[in-house]
């Protein structure tokens, strides 16, 4: 546990290295608001509710959206990783005496630490600069469910992208897939707009898939909605991590040979 | 003639160089494909909950869609693989080739990567138009047909020359990073909001800071004849302004240039 700390500890550290990179995430955090603003400002000049939202509740959807997909920096992983295999140097990675993917995991932890106030920061200024009512939930037990769901599904897209990103033992170019991926992400985990806003045939079939809780969910609960689901979403999203960990030692096992540390 | 037969090596060139790798080949249509596919997939959801977002309905904003995948196939299959790579040319010095050549830096650099993998993304908006016309139930005629592909025209130079300008920065920078992150946030928001929802400052941004606001809305209030003249002229100024802005910052960036790792 102690070198995960350390590990961690090291990603905060090297985040201030580029300080300007913390300024521009927090500025661009502003394209996400500004989209909500604009459109949802549009439609709700004609009506009140839309999907059961009011539009400071629309809002207050977007603010928390945004904050958590900012925090989701773990599509890197398997960019990383796929690089790392087709130029040879994995070898750094297999050669720690860690394992690799609580390596990227720490390092997810790290990054997530530094950001997290600074997203905050952000989140709060966009309130402010917009002028919004922030919506938020009541009910503490809501809450809770809600923060460790955003943790767990943090921890999902962590499984996810080291798992694409050993595919690369096999597939010799992910790129392209791995692109594909970050579209089809942001529209599933609502990013875009509220699943609600999806015919009811589409939402439950969402709701087996472990997108649906990595954002959405845990925004709809932040902001006193959907608290019925809570409890089943941590019990799927669970499900998912423990299935994705079995992928992944699978995977690992059937095609680490294959790696010969000279590069594709 | 001669910027003709470049033109024709050059492509010829880069055909063969892609065929070596086919999934690659098809990689910018599966990818932005998807990203229009999901933009689609969002309005239908929106429009299943409202009739109108300000005075366009679903297909208006379908055809808004049709219209920006339009622009944006035709960057990814002619230019923005070649233009996109000026800034590490910048960077690595090996603008020099460039200059040295007997044919304009700026038209080698625009024609020398072209995606052919990318023309069916040409046949995917055009799909994704004609079903927005149908859908809007837009009565075409040769006069609108016209204007459209005019503003069109036009738009897609615009967009082909935001790109220019954003990447002509690093002529004067040490990294180009924030232009790029600027410009992918101005697209990515106009993308997916047409310029009848900007209003105030937002509107001033977005149509004559960062034009991203009005390449595809133009066209589209051309079909649906619901463009004033003064629109109109707005656009075809703007256009001629950037065009200006443009040549002017690529000229003085080249002298400004000191060859290697500059």
């Amino acid at each position: 546990m102690k070198k995960y700390k350390e590990i961690a500890r090291i990603y905060i550290k090297s985040q201030l290295a580029w300080r300007a990179d913390v300024l521009f995430n927090m500025l661009f955090t502003v394209a996400k608001i500004l989209f909500a603003w604009l459109l949802w400002g549009m439609i709700f000049r004609e009506r009140n509710m839309v999907a059961g939202f009011t539009f400071h509740g629309m809002l207050s959807y977007y603010i928390v959206s945004s904050f958590l997909s900012q925090l989701e920096m773990a599509r890197g992983i398997s960019g990383e990783v796929s690089a790392r295999i087709r130029n040879g140097t994995f070898s750094n990675y297999m050669v720690m005496p860690v394992s690799i993917e609580w390596y990227f995991a720490a390092m997810e932890v790290g990054v997530v630490l530094f950001y997290l106030s600074f997203d905050l920061l952000a989140a709060a200024v966009w309130v402010f600069v917009f002028r919004i009512r922030f919506v938020f939930g009541r009910s503490p037990e809501i809450l809770l469910c809600a923060a460790v769901m955003a943790v767990m599904g943090l921890f999902f897209m962590v499984q996810l992208n080291y798992f694409l990103g050993i595919l690369t033992l096999k597939f010799e170019d992910i790129g392209t897939f791995l692109m594909i991926k970050d579209n089809l992400v942001s529209l599933v985990t609502g990013t875009i707009v509220p699943l609600v806003l999806f015919p009811e045939s589409v939402v439950r079939v969402m709701r087996l898939l472990p997108f649906y809780y990595v954002t959405y969910l845990p925004s709809m609960l932040f902001t006193g909605r959907c608290g019925e689901e809570a409890v089943r979403g941590l019990a799927v999203l669970g499900t998912w991590c423990i299935l994705m960990q079995g992928m992944i030692a699978v995977t690992w096992r059937k095609y680490r040979k294959k790696y010969d540390g000279v590069g594709i | 003639m001669k910027y003709y037969r470049v033109f024709r090596a050059l492509l010829k060139i880069r055909f063969q160089n892609l065929m070596m790798f086919r999934l690659g080949f098809w990689g910018p249509f599966f990818v932005d494909g998807s990203l229009f596919a999901i933009q689609l997939f969002v309005f239908d959801a929106i429009y299943a909950n409202v009739e109108r977002i300000g005075s366009w309905g679903r297909g208006e904003m379908i055809l808004y869609i049709g219209t920006f995948s339009l622009i944006n196939a035709i960057n990814m299959a002619v230019y923005f693989f070649g233009v996109n790579g000026i800034v590490g040319k910048i960077m690595s010095g090996e603008m020099d080739l460039y200059l040295t050549r007997p044919v304009s830096p700026l038209f080698r650099l625009t024609f020398e990567c072209m995606n052919p993998g990318s023309l069916p993304l040409l046949l995917f908006s055009i799909c994704i138009i004609g079903y927005g016309v149908r859908t809007a139930g837009i009565r075409l005629n040769a006069g609108r047909v016209l204007a459209y592909v005019f503003f069109l025209g036009i738009m897609v130079l615009l967009h082909y020359e935001m790109e220019v300008l954003i990447r002509s920065a690093a002529f004067y920078l040490v990294t180009n990073a924030r232009m790029e992150q600027l410009e992918e946030a101005g697209l990515q928001l106009c993308m997916n909001l047409p310029g009848i929802t900007f209003y105030g400052i937002y509107k001033f941004v977005f149509y004559c800071i960062l034009p991203y606001g009005i390449m595809a809305t133009l066209p589209v209030q051309s079909l649906i004849g619901d463009m004033e003249w003064e629109t109109a002229v707005f656009g075809v100024v703007i256009v001629a302004i950037f065009t200006g802005i443009t040549a002017l910052v690529w000229k003085q960036g080249i002298r400004h240039y000191n060859s290697a790792s500059s």
